[in-house]
């Protein structure tokens, strides 16, 4: 076999599997339609659009550049890929107050914002798709949610319902500074003597703000729902 | 033994010898800089593997917080010992393969000192918090031009001696090693492209992401690895390869099979439904590649026992290979949809499944290679049996500790994950004794590499001995095969058939 022949059989072998795997997907999923919502279907119209708000870049970059897609993902599969929708909070919330049922699969318009879909690699640590809606609800119920995150970065064995957390401490994202008058809102630590505090800085504030943007449980259209609700009375 | 047989036989060795003299500080310096890397690499595996079960331990260095550590930890091993070994191997059996002497030395050992401020620069990046979240890309964004540049510097001379090689045979190590020399730019250039340069969804770059790190294991270490054992096997046995057209299966089933494999880790995420499910399917049928080499090399080297038990290089080459039939039953079993594939997805296993693949396999045929190649470029035999066989010994048992927590601590822990009645603590608590396990394999392994380190590096200051004998995995003080000992300087030309 020549070394034309060897290289046009390699070429033919890797390059259809790298077109049709790679190239034409990333091209398609690059120009992804948005969603038209029906009447029918969806009981509105318009353009579907989750809605996102916070530092959503700066704080993505944070979470990369810290690894915490290491242990965290942020995908909830359907059930056919895994158990995710049945978690009482991973999905969304299986009792809202407002919206009853919210929990549901992530879609392709989930990562608005992002540059890398963080789905992760590993799940030493929960689902991350509904943090931001968890922290608010579940865990800083009516109180201060950013609050609760600053403290469970800066020690998340400092908890005493997660004293067994496998969670890396990022007390280098906070700053320590000398309290002026008297301690800020927001400080996570003060020492014994009163005179020093240590507060989020300017990568936690954008991390924090990134993690209370995650509330992926917004209704989906219809044609995204892999089990859409019948409506109360129909067949 | 006619006087024109033993001229050309004399003529062999002397070329022989002028291609290993040629190569000798670039096969050294590639060798050294990655075992080097590898310490550093195990090093850092063995703090962060600590962190899992310990989240306190040097937890007040922002530089030695978990998620720096952890990518520092496999990009070293990677792109500072997997790249470097690989090249230090292509160059020299190109060389010898394709019978030219290397005659870029100077470019070659420049552009592996690019290589190593590259992956050193990277490595700093990421510990000083300037990673990019990409899994096995998590250098920064200057990095890959660099690294892509030393490598085609590097090894277009491989390609370009395979090019003017005298008219002959084709070995099936060169059809792996070309191979593997054409897919890694391809491979690297796309991801890197298209994840840095071209913006595209973000749910797609993650699946692009986990195409690359299936294909650099499978399209670039494995056919290194594999065309490597191919050389060795027959070589140190003097017996052919067991069969040829195994060999042809094993290579064009690997070609047409593994570049679709990879994107099941993202089942269940938004891309295409069809991406994940093909990438599982391909990585179970690795299954067929895996085993038509794995079974061939292993009968090559079964042909002549004796050897096989005294060569540390047989040694090394068939634990590898044995790693190769565990890492191909493990892409079955790990990777069924609808029953494992769920389990596994994001369990412990995908750490495990990539490092029985770099260590279990790759490295452990390139320990086997070093072993072989080092004494024929620095005309030294290795110092001392016992250093090899501690380096034989941890490395193995570290491996079988890895391959442990890849096949049952992935599966107990995904249970534990997937049990949604249950509290989330619970599947985490599930995975703290596997998390425990791969520290204990990882201090293994970095004992037993910190022995190979330190022989390899006095090997290079041809601190070896001067001794006609290889060093064998004999006992002291049983006749050696070989005869009685005599210094290699003193076996004049007529006597250099030894190799």
């Amino acid at each position: 076999m020549s070394l034309r022949t060897f290289i046009l059989g390699l070429s033919a072998s890797f390059g259809v599997a790298w077109l049709a795997i790679i190239v034409v997907p990333f091209f398609k999923m690059r120009d992804l339609a948005p969603i038209q919502l029906s009447e029918a279907m969806d009981g509105t119209t318009g353009v579907f659009f989750p809605k996102r708000s916070g530092r959503v870049a700066d704080g993505a970059k944070v979470y990369a550049e810290n690894g915490c897609y290491l242990c965290h993902t942020q995908v909830v599969r359907p059930t056919y890929a895994g158990n995710d929708m049945y978690r009482p909070d991973w999905a969304g919330l299986a009792t809202d107050a407002d919206r009853g049922d919210t929990r549901r699969e992530t879609n392709a318009y989930d990562f608005f914002g992002e540059k890398f879909a963080q789905i992760g690699v590993m799940r030493l640590g929960p689902d991350l798709s509904n943090l931001g809606r968890r922290v608010e609800t579940i865990h800083a119920p009516g109180g201060d949610p950013a609050g609760w995150l600053y403290r469970h970065l800066y020690q998340p064995r400092g908890n005493p319902q997660l004293w067994k957390s496998t969670c890396p401490p990022l007390p280098f994202l906070f700053v320590k500074r000398e309290i002026k008058s008297s301690p800020s809102a927001d400080a996570v630590r003060v020492d014994a003597a009163g005179e020093h505090e240590w507060v989020p800085g300017s990568d936690a504030k954008a991390l924090v703000s990134y993690l209370l943007s995650l509330k992926k449980d917004q209704k989906a259209p219809a044609s995204l729902n892999f089990a859409p609700k019948k409506a109360s009375g129909a067949p | 033994m006619s006087p024109v047989i033993s001229t050309t036989t004399d003529q062999d060795a002397l070329l022989r010898a002028g291609i290993d003299r040629s190569l000798r500080h670039p096969v050294m310096f590639f060798l050294t800089s990655g075992a080097a890397w590898l310490a550093v690499s195990i090093f850092l595996g063995v703090i962060s593997s600590a962190k899992v079960h310990s989240p306190g331990f040097l937890s007040s260095c922002e530089w030695l917080t978990y998620g720096r550590v952890f990518p520092a930890h496999i990009n070293a091993l990677v792109y500072g010992w997997g790249m470097q070994a690989a090249f230090a191997v292509i160059i020299w059996l190109m060389a010898r393969l394709s019978r030219k002497e290397c005659t870029s030395v100077g470019t070659i050992l420049v552009a592996g000192h690019v290589w190593n401020i590259g992956v050193g620069l990277g490595i700093v990046g990421i510990l000083s918090g300037y990673g990019t979240g990409m899994p096995w890309m998590e250098f920064p964004g200057f990095a890959w031009p660099v690294l892509l540049v030393s490598y085609f510097a590097i090894l277009i001379w491989s390609f370009i001696q395979f090019r003017v090689r005298p008219e002959g045979h084709v070995y099936i190590s060169q059809w792996y090693i070309l191979a593997a020399m054409i897919w890694f730019p391809w491979i690297f250039i796309t991801a890197n492209t298209l994840l840095y340069c071209m913006p595209g969804h973000p749910v797609m770059g993650a699946g692009i992401n986990a195409w690359y790190k299936s294909a650099l294991i499978f399209l670039f270490f494995t056919p290194v690895a594999l065309g490597t054992a191919y050389y060795l096997a027959p070589k140190v046995t003097g017996r052919p390869v067991f069969s040829y057209s195994l060999a042809k299966l094993g290579f064009w089933s690997l070609a047409i099979i593994a570049p679709w494999a990879g994107m099941q880790k993202l089942v269940g995420a938004p891309i295409p439904f069809f991406l994940p499910y093909v990438g599982a399917a391909a990585t179970a049928l690795l299954f067929i590649p895996a085993c038509a080499a794995g079974v061939n090399i292993i009968r090559t080297m079964l042909s002549c026992r004796e050897t096989l038990e005294v060569s540390p290089a047989l040694r090394f080459t068939m634990a590898g290979i044995a790693a190769l039939i565990v890492l191909a039953l493990a892409a079955v079993l790990l990777n069924l949809p609808g029953s494992t594939l769920p389990l596994t997805q994001f369990s412990l296993s995908g750490y495990g499944f990539d490092i029985l693949a770099l260590y279990g396999f790759f490295s452990l045929v390139m320990f086997g290679a070093t072993y072989f190649i080092v004494p024929r470029v620095t005309r030294r035999e290795w110092l001392s049996r016992r250093l090899i066989k501690m380096h034989f010994l941890f490395s193995v048992y570290g491996t079988i500790f890895v391959a442990l927590v890849a096949l049952f601590g992935g599966l107990q822990q995904g249970v534990g994950q997937e049990a949604w009645k249950e509290p989330w603590a619970t599947a985490a608590d599930s995975a703290f004794p596997y998390a425990v396990t791969i520290t204990f394999a990882w201090s293994l392994i970095l004992f037993s590499n910190i022995f190979f380190f330190i022989h390899l590096t006095l090997m290079w200051l041809r601190l070896g001995r001067r001794s006609s004998h290889p060093t064998l995995l004999v006992s002291a003080h049983g006749p050696n095969p070989y005869g009685e000992e005599g210094d290699i300087d003193n076996a004049g030309p007529g006597h250099a058939t030894a190799h």
